[in-house]
C-alpha cells in the first residue's frame, strides 16, 4: 500500500521557528515530526512512501536522505493547499492509498484502524475544534467538513489522515482538501469517519512542549557520551555520542540529549527537556520542560523553563525565563498560550536577560539586563538595547 | 549497466560491455549511458566487463569505444589509462599481420594477448604487461576461459568481493550496490578472478591483499530526491564540515608536522584554490612560509629543503598530484596527503594521510569536497598555531547553513545573460574569487575569470562593460576599504555588480546592483558562507541555462591521466 505524506507547508503559526525548515522538520524529542509519521507507517507495514515537499524543500530532501528508508519525493512548487499538494503525487498512485500530514503526531495503532478501510478519514474529538476541519457525521459517515469555522458544529475534527481510492483525484477542483472532500460526499460517495487512537497537532509554538512531553519517552535510553562519575542520573535518559556531562550534574528523565553536547559541570537538566546536537549548557544552569535545538549555548546560572529555543541561539549567563500566559496575536488571531520564551534562530541575549512569556524573532540581538515581555513584538533581525 | 552509469563521472563520451558466454558478445556505443543503454539488454553470460570512456587517443565514436578485441574476437579488454609506447607496439603488431579496427592505444593489448594466450589467461597477461609503458587498469576476458584477469599500474582498480560474485571497477561507487567488501590492487598486481576466488600475483610470487570494508551506504551515492547531485552535495556541506572537523579533532596530530620549517601545497583545480586559502592562513597564524604549486607544474620545480609537501586530491587518484608526491619523496621531503577516499593510491604513497569526511562526490564540479578540504586546512592551521582558530571552527557549519537559505534569483537573472564575467576579491577572498569563477565556467560555460581585485586595473579593466557582470567579494576585514573603492570604480564603468558583503552595510548595498548578505561571524564563517553562495550562484545559473549540471561537457571527475 502507498502512503502520501504532505510535508510542503511552512506552518506559519509556528513562526519564528520555521525560518529554515517547514513544520514537518521541527524537532520534538530530538527528532523531526516527520520521522514519527514515517515510523508509524513502517510499523504498519507500509513501505511505499511518497513525500510531497515544498517550503524549504532542500532541507526536507536532505533529511530524508539520512533515513534508512527510501522514499519517493514529489515537489509542490507553490504552497496552494493540501489537496493541491496531494495532486502532485497523482501520477505515482497505483491503488488505494493513505494521505497523512507530515507535521502532526500519529501513532501506528491509529493507522492500523484506517489502513484496510475503503474511503475513510481519521477523526478525533478536540476541546478547541475551531482551529481544524470540523467534521459532522451521521451513522459513522461524514456528511460535512467545515474548515476552521468560527462556530464549530461539533467537537469532532479531521486529523487530515485519509484512506482513499484513486478516483478521489477527480474531485479535487479547489486547492483545499476540505473542498475535495465536500465534492466527494456530495456526489453520493461514502466517507467513513474512523476515530483515531492517538493523534496530536502543534498549532502554536507552545503546543510543541506538550508534544515534546509525549514523545521524549519514546526515545530509547542510551548513554553514549562521557558521563562524569559524580553525576546523578535518574529516570529515562538518552545521551548522544560524543557528549560530555561534567561532574556534579543532575539529570532527571525523561530527557534526551543529542550528540556532541557539553553539559555542566553542576548543571541541572529536569524532566521533559529535549537538547539537540552540539548544545552547550554552562555550570549552575537549570533546564526544564524545554526544547533546545542544535548548536544552542546557554550561559551559567541561567534558568530555562517551558521554553522552545531555535538553532544557534546564544544566551549569556544569568538568563531566565518566567512562565506567563500572555494573550498573543498570531497570524491575525488573538490567542492565549502558556510558556516562558519562544526564541527564533540565532537570537543573542546578553547577561541577566529575562523573558516573560515572550516570542522573539530570528537573529534578534538583546542587550544585557533587558526584560523581554510578551506585550512587545520582536521581529526578525531586530535589536533590543 | 547501473554500475557503469555510476562510473560516468569518470568519462562519458562512449561506453560498451563484453560478456563471455560460448564466445564473446560485445556491444558498444558512442554517447552517454543515461541517454541510450537499452540495446545492451538481452546478453546472457556469467562474466562480463564494461567500460565508460573519456577519449585520450582517437575521437569518441563506436569503433573507439571499449571493450577492444583481438583479431579472432576471442579476447576482450577494457582499459583505463594511457599506453605510452602504443605506437611502437602497434607498428610491430601490424608488421606481424594483426589487423586493428580502432585508433585507440588500448587495442594493442588484446593483440599482444592473442600472441601470448595459450589457455592460461593470467599467465598471458603477466607476460604482456611488462611490455606496456604508461598507466593502466585492465580487465580481460577470453572465450572459453573461466577467469577474468585484472591488472593495474598507476591507474586505480578495485575488486569487490560479493557473496557469490566478484566485481572489478576503477572506483568503489559501482560496486557498493552489491557488496561493501573490496580489495584494492597495488601497482604491478595481476589478479585472476574466477568462481574459485581471487589469486593475486606480483611478478613471480603470489601475494595477499587485505579485504577492506567501505562504510559508505548506497543511499549516499544516490540523488535521493534532489534534481542534481551538485545541489545534493551543496546541501550536505554543513554536515560534511562539522563531521570533518569533529573526526580530525579526535585524532592525534601527525608526527611529521612537528617543528616544520615550511610547507609546500600541491593540488589541481578546486583543491588548488583550497590550498591557496590555506596559504594565507598558515602564513598569518603560524608564521611558517607556505607556497602553493599546481601539481602539474610541480614537476618543473623543486621545493626548498625542509619543506613538508602536502598533496590534496579528493579522489586520491589525480595523476598529477600522485606524481608530485612521488617526486617530493624522491627528494626526501616528508609528505602528507589530504584525500576523501580511504585506501586510494595517494594514501599508500604519502607518509601520512588526513581524511576529509565528504562521502562520495558524484557531481563533476567539486563542492562539498572543497568545503571538506577547507575544514582540513582550518584544522591544520589551528593545530600549527596552537589553537588560534578553535573557537570558530565549531560553528562553521551554521554559516554554511545560513548561506543555503539565501535567495539568489536576482543575481542569477543578472548572470544568465552574460557571455563573460569577472570574480574579484582580495586576500583570502582572492582564491575564493578564483573558485567562484571556476564553478561558473565549468557548469554554465560562461567565460568567467577570477582576479585579485587590485589587478583588475592592470588589464581586465579594458574588458568591463554593461554586458560583463562582476561578482565582488567584499566582507569586512583589512581589505574592505580597498575593495570598496575597487567596486565603486568598476560600477562607474557601468558594470553590473553582484556584491557579497556583510549585511546592514548601507554604502555597499547602494553601489551594488544585487547585494548578497553574509551571515555574522569572522573570517572562517565568511569564507565558508561565500563559498556556498558562489556554488549556488553557479548552480542556479546553470539550471536557468538548461546545462547538464552534473556532467559538464568535456570534463571528467577525477583526472587520472596527466
Amino acid at each position: 500500500m502507498q502512503a502520501v505524506i504532505l510535508a510542503a507547508g511552512e506552518g506559519r503559526r509556528l513562526r519564528p521557528l520555521t525560518r529554515s525548515r517547514p513544520k514537518a522538520l521541527i524537532p520534538v524529542g530530538n527528532r523531526p515530526l516527520l520521522d514519527y509519521v514515517i515510523d508509524a507507517l513502517l510499523a504498519c507495514g507500509i513501505r511505499e512512501i511518497i513525500v510531497v515537499v515544498g517550503y524549504r524543500k532542500e532541507q526536507v530532501i536532505r533529511h530524508l536522505n539520512t533515513l534508512d528508508v527510501s522514499v519517493e519525493v514529489v515537489v509542490q512548487e507553490k504552497q496552494l493547499g493540501t489537496a493541491h499538494a496531494l495532486l502532485q503525487a497523482k501520477d505515482l498512485i497505483e491503488g488505494r492509498f493513505l494521505v497523512l500530514p507530515g507535521d502532526n503526531f500519529i501513532n501506528s495503532a491509529s493507522i492500523a484502524r484506517i489502513r484496510d478501510v475503503k474511503n475513510a478519514v481519521l477523526v478525533k474529538d478536540h476541546p478547541y475544534p475551531s482551529n481544524f476541519g470540523v467534521v459532522v457525521t451521521k451513522r459513522g459517515f461524514v456528511t460535512r467538513i467545515v474548515e476552521k469555522p468560527a462556530l464549530a458544529p461539533s467537537f469532532t475534527i479531521s486529523t487530515g489522515i485519509f484512506s482513499l481510492d484513486p478516483d478521489f483525484f477527480s474531485f479535487i477542483r479547489e486547492n483545499d482538501m476540505t473542498d475535495a472532500v465536500g465534492a466527494f460526499t456530495e456526489s453520493g460517495k461514502k466517507l467513513r469517519a474512523v476515530p483515531a487512537d492517538d493523534w496530536q497537532d502543534a498549532v502554536y509554538p507552545w503546543d510543541l512542549l506538550q508534544m515534546n512531553q509525549k514523545l521524549i519517552p519514546s526515545a530509547a535510553p542510551e548513554k553514549a557520551g562521557e558521563v562524569s562519575g559524580t553525576c546523578v542520573i535518574q529516570g529515562q535518559v538518552r545521551i548522544g555520542k560524543g557528549s560530555r556531562v561534567g561532574p556534579g550534574t543532575c539529570i532527571a528523565g525523561p530527557v534526551v540529549i543529542g550528540p556532541g553536547c557539553e553539559i555542566g559541570p553542576h548543571a541541572c537538566i529536569m524532566p521533559f527537556s529535549s537538547i539537540g546536537a552540539r548544545v552547550r549548557i554552562e555550570p549552575f544552569t537549570v533546564v526544564e520542560n524545554a526544547i533546545l535545538m542544535d548548536d544552542t549555548e546557554v550561559g551559567s546560572h541561567s534558568r530555562i523553563k517551558d521554553t522552545v529555543i531555535g538553532e544557534g541561539v546564544h544566551l549569556e549567563d544569568h538568563v531566565s525565563t518566567v512562565t506567563a500566559a500572555p494573550l498573543m496575536e498570531i497570524q491575525g488571531e488573538q490567542i492565549k498560550g502558556r510558556f516562558g520564551a519562544i526564541l527564533g534562530e540565532k537570537v543573542r541575549a546578553g547577561p541577566f536577560t529575562t523573558f516573560e512569556g515572550a516570542i522573539v524573532g530570528n537573529s534578534v540581538r538583546i542587550g544585557g539586563g533587558s526584560r523581554i515581555r510578551s506585550t512587545m513584538a520582536y521581529d526578525d533581525g531586530g535589536l533590543v538595547v | 549497466m547501473e554500475g557503469l552509469r555510476r562510473l560516468e563521472y569518470r568519462g562519458y563520451d562512449s561506453f560498451g560491455i563484453a560478456v563471455a558466454n560460448d564466445g564473446i558478445t560485445v556491444k558498444k556505443k558512442q554517447g552517454k549511458i543515461s541517454l541510450g543503454g537499452a540495446d545492451l539488454s538481452g546478453i546472457r553470460g556469467t562474466m562480463g566487463i564494461g567500460h565508460t570512456r573519456w577519449a585520450t587517443h582517437g575521437v569518441p565514436n563506436d569503433q573507439n569505444a571499449h571493450p577492444h578485441l583481438d583479431c579472432l574476437g576471442k579476447i576482450a579488454v577494457v582499459h583505463n589509462g594511457i599506453i605510452e609506447n602504443y605506437a611502437a607496439l602497434k607498428r610491430e603488431l601490424q608488421d606481424r599481420g594483426h589487423i586493428f579496427s580502432s585508433e585507440t592505444d588500448t587495442e594493442v593489448i588484446p593483440h599482444l594477448l592473442e600472441e601470448a594466450f595459450h589457455g592460461d589467461l593470467a599467465a598471458a597477461v603477466e607476460e604482456v604487461v611488462p611490455r606496456l609503458e604508461g598507466s593502466y587498469a585492465l580487465l580481460v576476458i577470453a572465450s572459453g576461459c573461466p577467469e577474468m584477469v585484472a591488472a593495474r599500474k598507476r591507474s586505480p582498480l578495485v575488486i569487490g568481493v560479493g557473496d557469490r560474485a566478484f566485481l572489478a571497477a576503477s572506483d568503489v561507487t559501482p560496486i557498493l550496490e552489491h557488496t561493501e567488501r573490496v580489495v584494492y590492487l597495488e601497482d604491478g598486481d595481476v589478479a585472476a578472478v574466477s568462481t574459485k576466488g581471487i589469486v593475486i600475483r606480483q611478478g613471480e610470487a603470489n601475494v595477499e591483499r587485505p579485504v577492506k570494508r567501505i562504510d559508505w551506504s548506497l543511499a549516499e551515492v544516490k540523488k535521493g530526491g534532489f534534481p542534481h547531485y551538485m545541489q545534493k552535495e551543496i546541501f550536505e556541506q554543513p554536515e560534511v564540515f562539522s563531521a570533518t572537523i569533529r573526526t580530525l579533532r579526535d585524532e592525534e596530530m601527525p608526527r611529521i608536522l612537528e617543528g616544520i620549517q615550511g610547507v609546500t601545497l600541491v593540488a589541481c583545480g578546486t583543491s588548488y584554490h583550497a590550498a591557496l586559502i590555506c596559504r594565507y592562513l598558515i602564513e598569518e597564524h603560524c608564521s611558517i612560509p607556505a607556497r602553493v604549486e599546481l601539481a602539474s607544474e610541480f614537476k618543473y620545480s623543486t621545493p626548498p629543503g625542509g619543506d613538508i609537501v602536502i598533496g590534496v586530491s579528493q579522489s586520491g587518484e589525480t595523476a598529477d598530484t600522485l606524481a608530485a608526491i612521488e617526486k617530493a619523496r624522491m627528494h626526501n621531503h616528508p609528505t602528507l596527503a589530504i584525500t576523501n577516499v580511504l585506501g586510494s593510491t595517494v594514501t599508500r604513497i604519502a607518509d601520512h594521510t588526513l581524511y576529509m569526511r565528504a562521502g562520495p562526490e558524484i557531481s563533476v564540479a567539486a563542492t562539498k569536497s572543497f568545503i571538506a578540504e577547507l575544514a582540513v586546512f582550518f584544522h591544520l592551521v589551528d593545530r600549527l598555531s596552537g589553537g588560534k582558530l578553535e573557537p570558530v571552527l565549531g560553528s562553521g557549519h551554521l554559516a554554511i547553513g545560513e548561506a543555503l537559505l539565501q535567495d539568489l534569483s536576482s543575481a542569477v537573472e543578472l548572470c544568465r545573460g552574460a557571455r563573460s564575467m569577472f570574480f574579484v576579491g582580495r586576500g583570502t577572498f582572492y582564491p575564493l574569487a578564483l573558485e567562484g569563477a571556476l564553478k561558473m565556467k565549468e557548469i554554465t560555460y560562461i567565460h568567467a575569470e577570477g582576479y585579485a581585485a587590485g589587478e583588475i586595473k592592470h588589464g581586465p579593466f579594458a574588458l568591463l562593460s554593461p554586458e560583463t557582470p562582476v561578482v565582488a567579494l567584499c566582507p569586512p576585514g583589512p581589505a574592505f576599504p580597498a575593495m570598496f573603492s575597487n567596486i565603486k570604480e568598476m560600477k562607474a564603468r557601468g558594470t553590473p555588480m553582484v556584491v557579497i558583503g556583510a549585511k546592514e552595510n548601507q554604502e555597499l548595498e547602494e553601489v551594488s546592483d544585487v547585494f548578497i548578505p553574509l551571515p555574522e561571524g569572522g573570517l572562517v564563517s565568511h569564507v565558508l558562507a561565500s563559498t556556498t553562495l558562489l556554488q549556488l550562484l553557479a548552480y542556479h545559473t546553470a539550471v536557468a541555462l538548461g546545462r547538464d549540471v552534473d556532467q559538464p561537457r568535456n570534463l571528467a571527475k577525477s583526472v587520472t591521466v596527466e
